[in-house]
């Protein structure tokens, strides 16, 4: 059986490829189809990973004291309105809280930073305490992080990220040089790893990161101001309610009133995320069976038009001894072969645009999808070429071989 | 033992509410090593005979025996099977696959009869070599002459080593010259042993035969022996 299966494999193949534009025009729906299911796995497992990080970033056990909330339906110019986080807060909760393990209080000041020739605009810095080192997930790639004394004295120490570092001392040793952060001059003596975009949007390694003392003596005392917390894991909740009360209670809020700061962390961002991933999975998974049922119907069309064509052919392959299985596994081939063309064209495409989508979210496409995909193309050169192939098979050979 | 029996054979087909008897009790014996010819007008009869005998059609009534397999109770797989084995067909336009070489188009049948590809090349190879072709065996019919693709439609005909060989109107699509070669090589055919049924109108053709018989209005009119 195994030359029968090779002698239809020529037959498929010379059929194709002896009406090219016919079979490219033909395939098109499945290279659509299979292009769309392609890309939306590449798009998903890039947007999988880089979601990954971020909320690696933020943590799962950190609690984020803010004036605004990250979600949530609230007016943003009530929240507006709110008093700013008060920075010596943050030693309230240290000594208080119960389920508090690090409190770093957080103060946010973008300015330019300049080494030499070299200048860079819009870098984020922050202020903050040792304890900092603690909660975030960024590890100091070289040198170190500032101690505690050096937090609470006016210390110009600096951490660089990674995108400071390649711009301002290319590949040279950073630890211990001087660089100046708006107006004034501070001392690296850290560099932290690369940590890539938060979500996709902004660079995490666009920032610096300074004592909180010398940030508010030398930069604001009024902008934007936070306090960090990593409590245990395991008692969010709790440490939801403590903290909330507490805070409540250094502002002198009353019972009636609501609350006039936010308590944010990361698992709002894993709702959203889950929604949008349906949303795209969605709206792949339509594009695709839209196309793969349009392009099917295109092969089922042609491959009837294929035999109508090669209706001689059938009848001379019947009077040879060729069983109406034989026929149908010929033209069953034939479609087979055409969505299969189709299937490997469309994974083509989507391999090159993989690329462009790993520029966004560092992804590749995921093979087990690409597989999947080859599967589905089969499956769609089967169902369409049913019909044609049973009709070929059918054919009575008399008939055929008469067929002009 | 008779190779070929036809017993009461009638088939009936209804065009427009109208009866037509294509083949009106039709009775026939061939042996092994006949050549026939049939022959007979346009509408006689002998193509829906000689589709018969090919096992591409049943009969509606009576009795069709090949080598003692009982053909008018068979089923279409059965019938694929046995037009593979025991059949060469060779047809007035050829037929042959024109994307496939002289070699391949001689190895289809043996593809569906599923022989080994070693032994099922050296099969097509004798076979092109027994009508003269062996310098063409890698052609394609487009690179071939009309009296050479028939040729290769014999070769194609011959190589499963049928009990009979069945060619309709063989020569009617090539010129005379063609023709003449073609039918030399049923006449060689004949002698080696083979049993040749042979379709045609012309009277020279069928003065080939060893035996020839005349439909008209489907019924055998005529049944001629003339041992050569």
């Amino acid at each position: 059986m195994f030359s029968l299966f090779l002698e239809n494999l020529r037959i498929s193949l010379s059929a194709v490829l002896a009406n090219k534009m016919r079979s490219l025009l033909t395939a098109l729906g499945v290279v659509i189809g299979i292009l769309a299911v392609t890309l939306m796995g590449t798009l998903i497992s890039g947007l999988d990973r880089s979601f990954e990080k971020s909320m690696e970033f933020l943590g799962k056990d950190v609690l984020y004291i803010r004036k605004f909330e990250w979600f949530g339906d609230k007016e943003w110019w009530e929240m507006r309105n709110r008093p700013n986080i008060k920075i010596k807060h943050a030693d309230v909760i240290r000594d208080r809280s119960r389920y508090a393990k690090y409190v770093a209080p957080v103060s946010e000041w973008y300015t330019s930073v300049k080494r030499g020739e070299n200048d860079i605009g819009g870098v984020r810095v922050t202020g903050t305490t040792d304890e900092y080192a603690m909660i975030t997930t960024a590890e100091i790639e070289k040198g170190r992080f500032f101690s505690n004394s050096e937090s609470r004295s006016g210390s110009r120490v600096a951490i660089i990220g990674k995108d400071i570092a390649d711009n301002l001392f290319d590949k040279e040793n950073s630890i211990g040089e001087k660089i100046r952060i708006g107006n004034y001059t501070f001392r690296v003596i850290g560099e932290t790893e690369k940590q890539g975009k938060f979500l996709g949007m902004f660079s995490l390694d666009k920032q610096i990161i300074i004592p909180i003392g010398t940030h508010q003596r030398l930069f604001t005392r009024r902008g934007w101001t936070g306090i960090n917390v990593k409590v245990d894991g395991n008692q969010i909740g709790d440490a939801i309610e403590e903290l909330t009360a507490m805070i409540r209670q250094l502002r002198h809020i009353r019972p009636t009133e609501e609350d006039n700061f936010a308590l944010n962390r990361q698992d709002p961002f894993k709702e959203q995320y889950a929604m949008i991933k349906l949303a795209i999975g969605g709206t792949g998974f339509f594009i695709t069976v839209l196309s793969l049922v349009v392009g099917g119907i295109g092969i089922a069309n042609i491959m009837f038009v294929s035999v109508k064509e090669r209706t001689r052919e059938i009848g001379t392959r019947k009077a040879l001894g060729a069983t109406p299985k034989m026929i149908l596994g010929q033209f069953l081939m034939e479609s087979v072969t055409i969505c299969l063309f189709g299937g490997l064209m469309g994974m083509g495409l989507a391999w090159g645009g993989s690329f462009i989508i790993d520029q966004y979210f560092p992804s590749d496409m995921p093979f087990g999808l690409a597989f999947t995909a080859l599967g589905l193309s089969v499956f769609v050169g089967i169902i369409s070429g049913l019909a044609p192939s049973y009709k070929a098979a059918k054919l009575d050979p008399i008939d055929a071989l008469r067929y002009e | 033992m008779s190779l070929i029996s036809l017993k009461n054979i009638y088939k009936i087909y209804n065009v427009g509410g109208e009866e037509v008897r294509a083949l009106d009790g039709v009775d026939l014996t061939i042996k092994e090593n006949e050549f026939l010819a049939i022959m007979g007008p346009s509408g006689s009869g002998k193509s829906t005979l000689m589709n018969m005998i090919g096992c591409l059609d049943t009969p509606t009534s009576g009795l069709y025996e090949f080598e003692g397999e009982k053909v008018h109770e068979m089923d279409d797989n059965q019938l694929a099977s046995i037009r593979n084995r025991k059949i060469g067909f060779v047809f007035q336009t050829f037929n042959l696959l024109p994307k496939a070489t002289a070699q391949h188009n001689v190895e289809i049948p043996l593809i569906y009869g599923n022989v080994r590809r070693d032994l099922r090349q050296a099969m097509a190879a004798d076979a092109l070599e027994s009508v003269g072709l062996e310098d063409r065996m890698h052609h394609k019919p487009n690179e071939l002459s009309g009296g050479q693709r028939q040729r290769v439609a014999i070769a194609r005909a011959l190589v499963n080593r049928p009990s009979i060989i069945l060619a309709d109107e063989p020569t009617g699509n090539l010129d005379s010259k063609s023709g003449t070669e073609i039918l030399e090589i049923f006449d060689i055919l004949y002698r080696a042993g083979n049993t040749i049924i042979l379709v045609t109108h012309e009277d020279y053709i069928a003065s080939h035969a060893n035996r020839t018989i005349r439909l008209f209005d489907g019924k055998i009119q005529e049944d001629i022996s003339t041992t050569a």
